[in-house]
């Protein structure tokens, strides 16, 4: 598997953001009637979900975290060199989102920016990329964040009551005196593409009236090839072969015993899934953690959101040995094992809306 | 495990009652054969069975008694 080891890089902080502006199960009866929401919400363990405003979108909910990080942590603009976002939701066909986002944050012309367009794997390949172009020195923001809200359609219940909407930053910089490291392992398994995709809408199979349109599909469902798909058998299926053996490699990559993990913080596809995955990966109930129930699959932005919410006040204080596993769409994945804190841990930051030209330097409205 | 035992935990899966299926009943005859009964029957099956069952072998099936023959030499 690809991977390997970085040393020499500490995460300085991590912030989380979400939309002030959300979607329960009673939202969902109205759609789908109240015992089959129900039964849903049991299963997937959502009970509301940050669902993003037109116009709002991932690379705003990145922007409002990145600017409080840089602020609280004191970064100078001057002083980051590479900045990266990860989404599936850009702004734009092209420019790359993240060069928007250098402008939105004044960041200086010595500073390299591009996107990556990875889901619920993209968090750990994004710590992948930045720490291991950090190692040489310097300083770097990773943005990762999507709004799968805005391409799924509301009549398809195996995927409008489960998403909800987040961006995070995260800051790393090149700490030479640190002694921690992070342990990676990396894979792709493309035969699993068709089975989480939106289909037509992009240059294969360009937008039309015909790929726009909502027809009726399996289970009652209707949804456009131009609004997300998924397979959820195939995709179940996928996570339990491929996740508690991922877990296990990375554990025998940094040489720890499971029961010295302080936590698994995995992407948080659903709460029977989750289950499922720690019961067969022997992961401790206590050191699992669980964080979607007032989100929801946050997608590429579920593991630093479930970082922020249950375990700010602990990385804030003490150095944690944490495993992070990315599972999904690709298929992808990516599992890393590092230790990491004390670092800077602001609350969820919620967003309200954005002021004025998006195009320009661009006031957002945020509640803390 | 014995046929019968796989049987009850059909029956919690479908939320039916106690003994309620035999194995002769159609899938399309369910109220609870969907997309999140097909997930919980592959999480069942893995836990109990150490089988991880292909989701194409399931939608091949169309009575009980295929999904329990999913499972074959399995079940006693």
């Amino acid at each position: 598997m690809a991977g390997g080891t970085v040393s020499g890089v500490r995460i300085a902080g991590i912030a989380s953001a979400v939309p002030n502006s959300w979607r329960t199960t009673a939202d969902d009866a109205v759609t789908f009637g109240e015992a089959e929401s129900a039964k849903i919400s049991q299963k997937t363990g959502v009970r509301r979900r940050c669902v993003a405003a037109d116009g709002l979108l991932a690379s705003d909910l990145c922007f409002a975290a990145a600017a409080r990080l840089m602020q609280d942590l004191n970064w100078t603009r001057e002083s980051i060199r590479t900045l990266i976002f990860v989404t599936q939701t850009p702004d734009y066909v092209l420019p790359a989102t993240s060069c928007v986002l250098h402008h939105r944050l004044g960041l200086s012309q010595e500073c390299a920016a591009f996107d990556v367009n990875l889901g619920c794997s993209g968090y750990v390949y994004g710590l992948w990329v930045t720490s291991r172009l950090v190692m040489g020195g310097g300083r770097a923001l990773l943005l990762v964040g999507d709004t799968i809200n805005r391409i799924v359609s509301p009549e398809d219940r195996s995927v409008a009551t489960l998403f909800g909407d987040a961006g995070s930053a995260t800051a790393l910089e090149a700490d030479p005196g640190t002694s921690t490291t992070m342990h990676f392992q990396l894979g792709t398994d493309g035969s699993g593409h068709k089975h989480l995709m939106v289909p037509a809408g992009g240059l294969r199979r360009p937008h039309s009236e015909e790929n726009s349109r909502r027809t009726p599909r399996e289970g009652g469902n209707s949804r456009s090839d131009e609004d997300l798909f998924m397979n959820g058998a195939e995709v179940f299926s996928f996570s339990m072969n491929k996740v508690p053996g991922l877990i296990t490699s990375v554990l025998d990559e940094a040489e720890w015993a499971l029961e010295t993990v302080d936590a698994f913080v995995l992407h948080q596809p659903s709460r029977f899934m989750l289950e499922h995955l720690a019961r067969r990966a022997k992961l401790p109930r206590s050191r699992f953690v669980i964080a979607l129930e007032d989100y929801g699959n946050t997608s590429s932005a579920s593991i630093p959101l479930a970082m922020t919410t249950s375990l700010a006040d602990r990385l804030a204080n003490s150095e944690l040995r944490l495993v992070l596993t990315g599972f999904g769409v690709g298929f992808s994945w990516a599992s890393v094992a590092l230790n990491c804190g004390p670092l800077l841990m602001p609350p969820v930051i919620v967003v309200d809306g954005v002021d004025g030209d998006l195009a320009s330097d661009s006031t957002l409205k945020v509640q803390v | 495990m014995g046929k019968n035992q796989f049987l009850l935990s059909l029956d919690e899966l479908f939320e039916l009652e106690p003994g309620a299926l035999t194995g002769s009943e159609t899938l399309d005859s369910l109220d609870g054969w969907d997309s999140l009964a097909v997930i919980s029957l592959m999480a069942l099956v893995d836990e109990q069975f150490g089988i991880s069952l292909q989701p194409r072998q399931i939608a091949e099936c169309t009575t009980i008694a295929d999904l329990m023959g999913l499972v074959g030499d399995r079940i006693t």
